[in-house]
């Protein structure tokens, strides 16, 4: 097991999530995208916590700290869609595009 | 008071100047109330007071030596421009014919232009064609002699434009303007370029530098043409000769001093520029040639003209021409005597020609006629100035054709021949004009021609009586050659051809035998020279057009490839704007693909070192 590989997958977990977030029509799945985002970070604070810096730890602390974030975001995230969805009685992503030239 | 007079003979042209510019206020549109005359008596005053000071002061250069004044008008790094004066008994004598000349016509003005109410804008022009003539006689600087043709162009313009309202005059002073110009330009360019050469523009100190100059004969040959190009548009030589046909649409009086002063200012410039025009040989056979084709050419087509100021306009480029032939074969006081001549006996063709067409109306010689009996006076005068003008002894025309005839006779007899035949041309035409005015029986239009009101005839008088009386005034100045020296045989040879072409001419026009209008055999060589070798379609097809297009051209490309390249970033600009704001497409999942592929190109370019290399040889 070696640093590398942790990384790659996170990073593999990155682009997914990127795929997801910039393809997904639906608002909601655009949020689980960049919840699949975040997880690819946490995979790297772990993973360089663990390798370089098992005595302090501190890739394992900024994590707990983006989990807490992460939450407090989709929390938010998902109220917008909510608010949006009261509005326009839909969660398309291609029906939001009324902010343009 | 004669050597005042003479210290103050710069004066001369002012008087007329000043005389033009008191002559403005009476234009229709300042002075409301009086009517326009005025204008007329205080130029009349004007060049009166200019020909008395002239003519007092010219007994007091009688066989003095020319005392010369130099002004300096111009001083600037390297060139000192002087307005250099010479007073000579040439030039305050030719003052004295120019303002004399000029007197006479402002009279004549005065009857023919009664029914005019331009006669401000008239007289003043008049005021300023003198004061730019005598200038031109005293000025003793190529350069200041360029200056005053030039001001004289643009007097020309006006002055034929008179009548502005009518289409023929409007391009008539056009032609007369342009033709002038282009000939005056060339002028300039030879003006210039003697300048490095001879490093003066002074007459004398011309002439003085042309005596020992050993200069490149091609480049001399090229500023001297360039020096009697000017000349040749001022003289109505040929190829630049239409002008003056058209300009016989300006009024009458003033054709008086176009013809006999004005055309000859461009001869009084190649008159003085004699001495550097021999440095070249090449430029003095052009200039015979030039003079010998416009003055056959121009003789034979007077012949075939129909209109009773053409005639005359054509006889006045013939006698330029023999002017040139005799400034080519450097005949100085030939040239001289022949422009004198020549403008009291062309002065007087014109008063005599106008007084008959302010009363018959038509200028067209076929539909006048038997006008001798009812109008003595105006044929008298025209028989005078016709004498006056061809070799016809003792009268002064004989005098300056022999004069040049004698000196041609020695060294190029071909040219004698030439003379032979324009004096014979020229004779046929004024007799063939004469006869068809005054002889033959009245037609329609001169049924009914009373003898014009004594303001146009008393002027005629005064000249008729000039033009008996020149080769008296020669003589007792001893500036008639002298007998003993003058070739018999070229006198007798000049008298039989006037006569000839005198007597031809009558018989053929007064007699009945031959049907009348006549008919040559060979019809287009008649309407050849009726249309003047058909000139205009000449100037239209070659230099008219070629400019004509090319400024089409110009234009064109102007306005397609520069303006449109301008333009075009502008589009480009519109364009760009138009099409890239499709960039911001509302789309947010857009938006964040642009910020991730930036950051991502960002990071590529930033660690482009750490992979590039590897990565370019995995691949390639």
């Amino acid at each position: 097991m070696q640093l590398q590989y942790f990384l790659l997958l996170a990073a593999a977990l990155f682009c997914i999530g990127i795929y997801g977030l910039v393809n997904s029509r639906n608002a909601v799945r655009v949020l689980m995208s960049i919840e699949l985002l975040l997880n690819a970070v946490n995979l790297n604070l772990m993973a360089f916590s663990n390798y370089l810096d098992s005595t302090l730890i501190k890739g394992q602390v900024f994590t707990v700290f983006v989990i807490t974030v992460a939450a407090a975001e989709a929390a938010v995230g998902l109220a917008i869609v909510l608010a949006i969805y009261r509005n326009r009685d839909t969660v398309d992503m291609e029906q939001f595009n009324l902010l343009k030239w | 008071m004669a050597q005042f007079l003479l210290e103050t003979v710069w004066l001369v042209p002012c008087y007329a100047l000043i005389g033009g510019l008191l002559a403005v206020p009476w234009s229709p549109g300042i002075i409301r109330r009086t009517g326009p005359r005025p204008a007329g008596y205080v130029n009349l005053i004007m060049t009166f007071l200019a020909f008395i000071h002239a003519a007092i002061a010219l007994p007091a250069t009688w066989n003095q030596p020319p005392y010369e004044i130099s002004i300096p008008w111009l001083s600037t790094a390297g060139l000192n421009l002087f307005i250099d004066l010479e007073i000579s008994s040439a030039s305050v004598g030719a003052m004295v014919v120019i303002a004399g000349l000029n007197l006479l016509a402002q009279i004549y003005a005065i009857g023919y232009m009664e029914m005019d109410w331009g006669w401000a804008r008239f007289y003043s022009l008049l005021g300023l064609f003198e004061a730019g003539l005598c200038a031109l006689t005293l000025c003793n600087s190529l350069f200041f002699s360029y200056v005053i043709l030039e001001m004289l162009t643009l007097g020309t313009y006006l002055l034929v434009g008179l009548w502005f309202s009518q289409s023929l005059v409007v391009t008539s002073a056009r032609d007369a303007f342009l033709t002038k110009r282009v000939g005056d330009l060339f002028l300039l360019m030879g003006v210039l370029a003697i300048f490095p050469l001879a490093g003066t523009w002074n007459y004398s100190a011309l002439a003085e530098w042309a005596a020992t100059a050993q200069v490149d004969p091609t480049l001399m040959g090229l500023v001297c043409l360039a020096l009697i190009a000017g000349p040749m548009g001022k003289c109505a030589q040929f190829p630049l000769h239409l002008w003056l046909d058209e300009a016989m649409e300006g009024p009458i009086p003033s054709t008086i001093l176009r013809n006999s002063v004005v055309v000859a200012s461009g001869a009084w410039v190649l008159i003085k520029l004699q001495p550097v025009l021999s440095l070249s040989p090449l430029v003095s056979s052009a200039m015979v040639a030039i003079g010998t084709l416009t003055a056959v050419g121009g003789s034979l087509i007077a012949i075939a003209q129909i209109d009773i100021k053409r005639c005359l306009s054509y006889s006045v480029s013939t006698y330029m021409g023999l002017v040139f032939i005799a400034v080519g074969t450097q005949q100085d006081d030939a040239a001289l005597l022949l422009v004198l001549t020549h403008a009291l006996a062309a002065a007087l063709l014109v008063m005599s020609t106008g007084a008959i067409v302010w009363n018959s109306i038509t200028q067209d010689v076929t539909q006048l006629g038997g006008l001798w009996t009812r109008r003595p006076v105006s044929g008298l005068a025209y028989i005078i100035g016709t004498l006056g003008l061809i070799g016809f002894p003792p009268l002064g025309g004989f005098w300056a054709l022999l004069k040049l005839a004698s000196g041609l006779w020695e060294t190029q007899p071909w040219l004698v021949g030439i003379l032979i035949t324009v004096n014979v041309l020229t004779a046929f035409s004024l007799t063939r004009e004469f006869c068809l005015i005054f002889g033959g029986k009245p037609k329609q239009m001169s049924e009914r021609s009373p003898e014009v009101s004594w303001q146009m005839s008393l002027p005629m008088i005064i000249l008729l009586g000039f033009t008996l009386h020149l080769p008296l005034v020669l003589q007792s100045f001893s500036l008639l050659p002298n007998w003993a020296n003058l070739n018999k045989d070229v006198a007798l040879l000049l008298i039989w051809s006037t006569v000839f072409g005198c007597s031809i001419s009558s018989v053929i026009y007064l007699g009945d035998f031959i049907p009348k209008p006549i008919r040559l055999p060979f019809k287009p060589l008649q309407n050849l020279l009726a249309y003047d070798f058909y000139t205009p379609k000449l100037y239209r097809m070659s230099i008219v057009l070629s400019v004509d297009l090319m400024s089409k051209f110009t234009d064109m490309i102007d306005r397609l490839v520069v303006d449109g390249i301008v333009n075009m970033v502008g589009l480009a600009s519109v364009g760009g704007g138009e099409g890239l704001k499709y960039s911001t497409n509302g789309q947010t999942q857009f938006y964040a693909f642009t910020i991730l592929l930036g950051v991502g190109l960002l990071g590529m370019v930033v660690t482009w070192q750490y992979w590039g290399e590897q990565f370019l040889n995995l691949m390639f």
